[in-house]
């Protein structure tokens, strides 16, 4: 699974239990939909942090680097490859 | 005296000063209170009446706070709905309150189906619904923006009294089904000026609003400002710290409100300590016990803000009790003393105060105390005794008179910023086909405050699938009341008289 798949896996699993998944495109904001709220980030977190083995600073935690699919891939790839 | 008499008076001081603020919009108080009287020409002329019940399902936002207002102004009743719910909950609550119109947000009626629902229903946000191809808004449905463009006829405003009730907010009960706390415009006023003097507010503060208006803490963080002329900015989601640090810096708020995961985030994940904050004058704490560590954390950083631990319920309008900051240091585990209008006593079963160090329940008297839970006279009897409140928490005094709470007499889990009942979430787990027994108790979470545990027996050798079961409560329960952990056992710890061992459940599992 690419890593797109497993973070959109993960939202799905976890924030949207499997519902209305059809809708959540890789652009939509959490926030704005409604899908995540301030312990979910925290999930998120911990989520990549594991998996990736990143450590995601405080000053990360922002809209622009977790607010979607997409906004998390990017800010992934910079960890990754930093 | 009524919280719209409050609000005319700084209309009145302060037209030109910003009564409310998010992220998209800005209102002064001049434009405010113009907005507000086109919703309540409006619900005036579609023929809603004086005590008519209105729902509000709408984030916390400038749209928010002119409906709520508008409401009031029309003489009917406020029901702030909580917008994270479940639609099994708001057809409970719509019913029993029975509420005539709904304003709510596309996004809410669209994801609770409520479109089609047998009362009048005023969308805030047509337009985006529309621009996202939403099917939901039909015939029958009225605009935000048609609410509010009504031409205002004041004289036909209603005069209102303290004594009309302004809104009724609801709380997680102990029987499982909310209850809906009865507050009166005299109620709103008493705390809200009471509030306002021990916390010194004036026309310059401003207070950046985290906290959810449907809660009793949020929306007197509205009645207090709305009162003083001071500016509100509505910071509607708490989910990046960051940004809203970097807002409330930059806007130079004076006043910051947290419960204590609020400020655990703060703490723990977000440049708050490496920030300077020269404008907070004070920031305030309620909602549950604080960790001693975090407090003293909280009071390294803020070392010249003053801070106020506070302590309160609904039934209560919002505040019953302030530990004065000067106290913050050597009395950090205390709740203080009553705030100024409110008497609270320390009392014994049989109704005596109880000497210092001894334990008995809270008990408070004052204007702020609620009318009773909406249609449901029994339960409003068990805690409307003799001209007092009870509130359930246990606690001691010491010789100086101020107060540490205990425990709570009921088992409501304190998680972020809710109240919920284990009990409705046992209700919805039970059914699940498999399980045999089940008990939800809060455990101690370094963010949360509390974080959900559930523990489940299954029947006879069924295997349980736990994810199946989570998803079953994400689709019968509001998603902050779905468990955190679920362990699986073979029998519940019970004392002889069968009740479950909750205490032990959390110490043997959770905290170890």
């Amino acid at each position: 699974m690419s890593v797109h798949d497993e973070i959109r896996q993960f939202i799905i699993d976890n924030f949207l239990m499997g519902q209305d998944s059809d809708s959540l495109k890789d652009d939509s904001s959490f926030l704005e939909e409604g899908v995540i709220d301030s312990t979910g980030v925290l999930e998120l977190v911990g989520f990549l942090e594991e998996n990736y083995e990143i450590k995601v600073e405080d000053e990360e935690l922002i809209p622009e680097n977790l607010d979607s699919i997409q906004n998390i891939c990017a800010y992934l790839e910079t960890k990754l490859s930093g | 005296m009524t919280l719209i008499d409050l609000f005319k008076s700084a209309v009145n001081r302060f037209p030109d000063n910003v009564a409310v603020k998010d992220r998209r919009h800005s209102l002064t108080y001049k434009e405010l209170q113009s907005l507000a009287d086109g919703l309540t020409a409006f619900l005036i002329g579609a023929g809603f009446a004086h005590g008519d019940r209105v729902g509000l399902l709408v984030d916390s936002s400038v749209q928010y706070v002119v409906a709520y207002l508008g409401i009031l102004q029309a003489g009917c009743i406020a029901i702030p709905l909580n917008t994270d719910n479940s639609r099994r909950n708001l057809d409970f609550v719509l019913q029993q309150c029975g509420v005539k119109c709904l304003i709510g947000q596309s996004r809410y009626l669209s994801r609770y189906q409520l479109w089609s629902m047998d009362i009048s229903i005023i969308c805030s946000d047509w337009s985006d619904a529309l621009k996202k191809g939403d099917k939901g808004p039909g015939r029958g449905v009225i605009r935000w923006e048609q609410a509010i463009e009504k031409i205002p006829d004041v004289d036909a405003f209603p005069d209102l009294s303290n004594a009309d009730l302004a809104c009724i907010l609801f709380t997680s009960g102990t029987t499982g089904e909310p209850k809906g706390v009865m507050l009166s415009h005299g109620n709103l006023v008493a705390n809200t000026r009471s509030i306002v003097s021990y916390l010194h507010l004036k026309e310059t503060d401003s207070i950046l609003a985290v906290l959810p208006f449907f809660y009793s803490y949020g929306s007197s963080l509205l009645h207090t400002h709305l009162a003083v002329g001071g500016t509100v900015h509505i910071e509607g989601q708490f989910v990046y710290p960051n940004k809203a640090l970097e807002r409330m810096a930059n806007e130079r708020i004076t006043g910051f409100a947290g419960v204590p995961s609020t400020f655990a985030l703060l703490l723990h994940r977000s440049n708050f300590n490496n920030m300077r904050w020269p404008y907070l004058r004070y920031v305030t704490q309620a909602g549950g016990a604080m960790a001693p560590s975090l407090a003293k954390r909280l009071g390294d950083v803020l070392l010249d803000a003053d801070i106020y631990i506070m302590y309160g319920q609904t039934e209560a309008t919002a505040r019953l009790s302030y530990l004065p900051p000067d106290r913050f240091v050597d009395k950090l585990d205390s709740i203080g003393k009553a705030i100024p209008g409110v008497e609270l006593r320390v009392v014994d079963e049989k109704g005596h105060q109880v000497s210092p160090g001894q334990i008995g329940e809270i008990i408070a008297r004052g204007e702020n105390i609620m009318q009773g839970y909406w249609g449901q006279p029994e339960e409003t009897a068990k805690v409307l005794r003799n001209g007092w409140l009870y509130t359930g928490d246990l606690a001691r005094v010491d010789e100086e008179g101020l107060i540490y709470i205990e425990s709570r007499k009921s088992d409501i889990i304190k998680s972020g910023a809710h109240r919920i009942s284990p009990k409705e979430i046992e209700e919805v787990m039970a059914a699940w086909p498999g399980v045999h027994e089940v008990a939800v108790t809060g455990c101690p979470d370094p963010i949360l405050g509390e974080a959900i545990w559930a523990f489940v027996v299954p029947e006879g050798n069924q295997i349980l699938e736990h994810k199946a079961i989570i998803r079953h409560c994400h689709n019968n329960l509001a998603s902050f009341k779905v468990p955190h952990e679920l362990v699986e056992l073979t029998e519940l710890p019970k004392t002889t008289s069968g009740k479950i061992k909750k205490t032990f459940l959390r110490n043997e599992y959770a905290i170890s």
